[in-house]
């Protein structure tokens, strides 16, 4: 029983580690790690079983630690102490699909702050995604009845806003966008 | 050693006609009234008789600090100085300016809680402060030298550590556009010109004392660390704005600019800003970057350090170091400000080669900064600029100005965005030379007379901002709605008020606005997202006075309204909560009077009043609604000619605000038609005196 | 430490007597007075061990400052006094940056062209560099108040024994030394008993609290110390350093 807590104790500590340096980390990568670490018994590398029914009774026992699901259906492990939600599932979508990364982004910022995001954002961290990507992104939308809400404003410097028409209208996109981009560094 | 915790004990009092130089104890006169503006109003409103003017003799200014000055409380910098206002216009008005840097903490080292200049020397002199020892020196060799000059001069007799507040050749020759500027780059408007009437070039502090916290050492350290712990970015932003791993909301539009990759660039070697993660009060001075946050991405590159005023962890100040300027302009590679400040030199160009954020519109700021802060020449919140784009491009320049001087101006290098202009305007103004710039040295509302321009173009005008009585609006409908409008009706200058914007713009989702808008002024109500207002409620007019008072309140202790109240924090753990009674509890323990929070607003509604009869009084009129409390036409207008409470438009409705202003003064307690205080008002806060004088003049409603 | 045990008890004998003659003559408190004077100096010429208190032992830790983080707020100096004291006083405050501030360390005649806020920006925090033997603030104390305390081993003002004399001022060559006019006291780092509030309130972390390395020779000093030494002190060094 104690080598049991003992390995759930180091899986925890893992994941936190983790999650202090911004980043999530799979199933796969935690039996990677405590190889590494010396943590595991040869007996213990085994198959997932025995790392999953841990990392199960971990997640239950400790309500910082939560599993986010991945389009590509890997599972991810990251501590709320140190990772937020929101930044989680930005990791999630960034490599596995932009594209839904993007709209996700869009609406929720549309609905819930409510405001549209500028494009240029996207490029920054933690998105890093390229101009060309996002542009090929926004081609797809244009053309994908899914994301048929997913619309662009320009502000009078020329610096391009997506919102979601679901939550925005276009008016008042461009008014929210002016004011991020603008107003605000002209009503200091 | 102090007799008070909080208070240094001391009114410093110092009459230029005769050299008299005196003290008063605080607290025997100005208990009631807590430092800052508190001690300004109070002053002007026993000693300055109504019809004086701004550069009369009779005059006076008072500098005031708080019991929180020069303590570790956060954010407590700023001086206030309170003063007939030169740009009031038609008529000089009770105004107040605001300089942070070191001069307030000085200040109350040296032993007291605020300087009252009285009268006018007959040559230049400037005041020497050190500790106990006041005097009165000759200033003549320090008058036509700039700031800078003046500054290092003194410190030179006065040692190092020494705070000098100065005026420039501006406040010298009575530009009512003028400022008084200490530690480098802090300044308040205004207030330049009125000491140059008094002759008064500078005042010089040098304090050894101390402040003493009457509380318990341990609990002024807890409740440091609780005040440290609830800090955003620079105006209580509270989110980052782009995400950070330990975030769950961020914001395009914060002042919270730290993250990974971003690097103060000029530092030697660069230091990267990371993620600041809250809860690590070691890395406050890496969340804000008022160049990047202005200037855009260039200039992190040029950032050497943050700066800013005694004891605040936030520094607003940005320090460039931008090497082009020393070849190219001839001026110091070196420069550092916040803000309008900051933006002093771009603010003036409609367009640069390399757009808004580039190259040049940096290098426009470096030149603004360089010549605005030792010439001593204020903009007045950006009106100055906004106004000389107006009368430069609607051809009023070139119409009211003699051919002559209109084309000593190289106005090709002004359109094509060209930063060496500034050298041409700029010394202009504060030398009073010409029409163009004595002008525009005047204030708009005193232009707009001598040039037989209606203020009424002003009114309607949705692009200058202009307000009133001379001045812009300051954080109005665009950040608060209705609730921004009143505060913006309150004041004989722009109202300078942070305390609704400051939350509106801290980046939380509307939702978790709303709840915390809730707990403060009794409903979610209170609070609309921007630009998707709605109609008016009593709980916009709570959430109105809460801004004013707070905004008198931190004026009174020292605390800086840029960055308070706290009322929002970035802690998840406390659902993005604050603390409504920061003020409270840091004035009790400081000062060993305990006030609850309600007590201490109090103090701070008598205050806001007493300013409120020194406007009636000095205005001679009593119906404030109509003859003071007054909103441009712009303001009930849009663009796009939306109507008002429609999604993406900021306009507000007559009618509404007409309910608006009726909400407030019922709030207030004031007389519903005039919006005038009441006598039963005046005397629940301890002014009866001030409803009697006001009565006898037939001023009470 | 060394010394200390003989002295106090040659102290105690004659606290002992001061208190037993109740009607002591003016000129038996001078004999007694004068015979402790003797007696000390006799101690120190004898056993050196027995006399003055010298430092020996190092410090465990010493706050360093980086100038290129210092953003120039004095949270520091308020912390230190304020958290320390129950007042906020720069003028008191054992890290100094309030004299570097606005024109650097070599001050006003560098203009805009030294370090501060006028100048390149750069802000030296002026910090305690817990001196070892022979540390010049201890040495130069009449009264042997800069002691060693435990366990940080910081050298710290007894202001029991402290009589205010200022002497230790003239002592250090980097003006580190605090006096507390309202006390009447010298005052000076003790690093917080391990835990610096400076460290602790910088905003910038520009502070770090590290293990004690000499940094006297990398400093450079910011005055000619102008302390006199107490010829009974200055004889014990032969204990030690006589050829």
């Amino acid at each position: 029983m104690e080598r049991q807590e003992e390995v759930r104790a180091n899986i925890l500590n893992i994941i936190r580690d983790r999650s202090e340096s911004g980043r999530l980390i799979s199933a796969e990568e935690i039996l990677t790690e405590l190889k590494r670490r010396g943590l595991l018994t040869s007996e213990e590398i085994k198959p997932k079983t025995h790392l999953e029914t841990a990392l199960k009774q971990a997640l239950q026992e400790n309500r910082d630690v939560k599993e986010i699901l991945a389009p590509n259906g890997v599972c991810y492990y990251y501590s709320v102490r140190r990772l937020s939600e929101t930044y989680a599932g930005i990791l999630v979508l960034k490599s596995e699909n932009p594209l839904w990364l993007i709209a996700e982004v869009v609406r929720e910022n549309s609905k819930r702050y409510p405001r549209p995001v500028p494009v240029a954002g996207f490029m920054e961290s933690p998105f890093d995604l390229t101009l060309e990507a996002i542009l090929e992104c926004l081609r797809v939308m244009g053309e994908d009845k899914e994301y048929q809400d997913i619309a662009q404003t320009i502000t009078s410097v020329g610096k391009t806003f997506l919102y979601s028409s679901r939550h925005l209208d276009p008016d008042y996109a461009s008014m929210l966008a002016e004011w991020l981009d603008v107003g605000q560094a002209d009503n200091p | 050693m102090a007799k008070h915790g909080g208070w240094a004990g001391k009114v410093l009092r110092v009459d230029l006609s005769t050299g008299k130089i005196s003290t008063e104890d605080t607290l025997e006169k100005y208990r009631d009234y807590l430092g800052g503006t508190g001690i300004g109003y109070k002053v002007i409103w026993d000693e300055v008789q109504a019809g004086v003017k701004s550069f009369d003799p009779a005059n006076k200014i008072v500098y005031g600090v708080g019991p929180l000055a020069g303590t570790g409380a956060p954010c407590n910098g700023r001086t206030a100085i309170t003063t007939l206002w030169p740009t009031c216009w038609p008529k000089a008005l009770v105004a107040s300016g605001h300089m942070g840097g070191q001069f307030a903490a000085e200040l109350k080292y040296a032993g007291y809680d605020a300087i009252i200049i009285e009268g006018r020397a007959d040559r230049p002199v400037w005041l020497s402060v050190w500790d106990e020892k006041v005097e009165i020196k000759d200033a003549r060799q320090l008058w036509g030298q700039g700031i800078r000059r003046t500054t290092i001069e003194i410190n030179q007799q006065m040692g190092p550590e020494a705070s000098v507040a100065a005026i420039g050749q501006a406040g010298e020759n009575l530009a009512p556009m003028s400022v008084v500027m200490n530690s480098y780059s802090h300044s308040a408007g205004g207030v330049g010109g009125v000491m140059g009437s008094k002759n008064l070039k500078a005042i010089g502090v040098r304090g050894t004392g101390s402040v003493r916290i009457a509380g318990n050492k341990e609990e002024w350290e807890k409740l440091i660390k609780l005040h440290l712990s609830l800090l955003g970015a620079n105006n209580q932003h509270v989110v980052p704005s782009n995400p950070q791993p330990w975030a769950e909301h961020y914001n395009a539009g914060s002042r919270w600019m730290a993250s990974a990759g971003r690097r103060w660039g000029a530092a030697n070697p660069s230091i990267d800003t990371g993620a600041c993660e809250p809860h690590n009060l070691n890395r406050i001075a890496y969340r804000t970057n008022n160049a990047a946050y202005f200037l855009g991405d260039k200039a992190w590159q040029h950032t050497v350090r943050g700066n800013g005023c005694t004891a605040c962890p936030i520094r607003c100040h940005t320090m460039l170091k931008v090497p082009a300027v020393s070849a190219k302009y001839g001026i110091p590679e070196l420069g550092q400000n916040t803000c309008v400040g900051l933006l002093f030199g771009r603010a003036f160009f409609k367009s640069f080669p390399d757009g808004p954020k580039g190259q040049t519109a940096i290098e426009a700021c470096m030149v603004g900064m360089y010549l605005a802060d030792d010439l001593g020449v204020w903009d007045n919140y950006g009106q100055l600029q906004r106004d000389f784009q107006a009368l430069y491009y609607n051809g009023i320049f070139k119409r009211k100005v003699a051919e002559k001087e209109f084309n000593s101006y190289s106005w090709n290098k002004y359109e094509q965005g060209d930063p060496t202009f500034l050298f041409e305007l700029l010394p202009r103004i504060a030398n009073k030379e010409g029409e163009l710039a004595t002008a525009l040295g005047l204030g708009t509302g005193h232009l707009l007379e001598r040039w037989g321009i209606p203020e009424q173009e002003w009114l309607e005008n949705h692009d200058l901002l202009y307000w009133k009585l001379g001045h812009p609006k300051h954080h109005s409908n665009e950040d608060a709605g209705q609730c921004g409008v009143i505060i913006n009706t309150q004041y004989n200058r722009d109202a300078q008020c942070h305390s609704h914007s400051n939350f509106t713009r801290n980046g939380l989702p509307i939702e978790v606005q709303k709840r915390l808008a809730a707990e403060l002024w009794g409903s979610p109500d209170a609070v609309d997202a921007v630009a998707a207002f709605t109609p008016m409620n009593a709980h916009k007019a709570k959430m109105a006075k809460w801004s004013l008072l707070r905004k008198e309140l931190h004026d009174c202790l020292s605390l800086c309204n840029w960055m308070g109240p706290w009322v929002a924090s970035p802690l998840k753990e406390r659902e993005y909560r604050g603390d409504d009674s920061i003020e409270s509890l840091l004035y009790s323990l400081a000062t060993g009077d305990k006030k609850s929070r309600q007590e201490l607003d109090t103090i701070a509604e008598r205050i806001f009043l007493l300013h409120r009869a020194l406007t009636i009084r000095d205005m001679g009129a009593k119906d404030m609604r109509t003859k003071h409390d007054t909103i441009p036409d712009w303001v009930f207008t849009d663009p796009k000619d939306k109507a008002a409470f429609s999604k993406g438009t900021i306009r507000m409705d007559k009618e509404d605000i007409k309910l608006a202003m009726d909400m407030f003064y019922e709030e207030m307690a004031w007389d519903k038609e005039t919006g005038s205080p009441t006598k039963a008002t005046y005397r629940r806060l301890g002014l009866g005196t001030v409803a009697d004088e006001l009565a006898k003049r037939g001023l009470l409603p | 430490m060394t010394g200390e045990k003989q002295k106090h008890e040659i102290l105690e004998s004659a606290l002992d007597f001061i208190n037993s003659s109740h009607s002591s003559s003016r000129r038996e408190f001078f004999l007694m007075t004068g015979g402790l004077i003797i007696a000390f100096s006799a101690s120190g010429a004898k056993a050196a061990k027995e006399g003055p208190v010298i430092i020996m032992d190092q410090a465990e830790g010493l706050v360093i400052a980086d100038p290129t983080k210092c953003v120039g707020c004095r949270r520091c100096e308020l912390a230190c006094t304020e958290f320390n004291d129950g007042k906020a006083s720069p003028t008191i405050a054992r890290i100094k940056i309030s004299r570097n501030l606005n024109f650097g360390v070599n001050g006003i005649p560098t203009g805009q062209r030294g370090g501060g806020a006028w100048g390149n920006g750069l802000v030296i925090q002026d910090i305690c560099n817990q001196c070892p033997h022979p540390v010049p603030c201890a040495n130069a104390c009449p009264n042997d108040a800069i002691v060693v305390r435990p366990p940080t081993n910081a050298r710290v003002v007894d202001s029991k024994r402290c009589s205010g004399c200022k002497m230790c001022r003239r002592a250090c060559p980097w003006e580190m030394m605090s006096f507390d006019s309202g006390t009447n006291k010298a005052t000076k780092c003790f690093l917080c008993d391990g835990s610096p509030k400076c460290v602790e309130a910088c905003p910038s972390g520009a502070l770090t609290y590290a293990a004690w390395r000499d940094l006297t020779g990398k400093i450079p000093p910011r005055v000619a110390p102008t302390a006199i030494v107490a010829p009974e002190k200055a004889q014990t060094c032969n204990e030690c350093h006589k050829k």
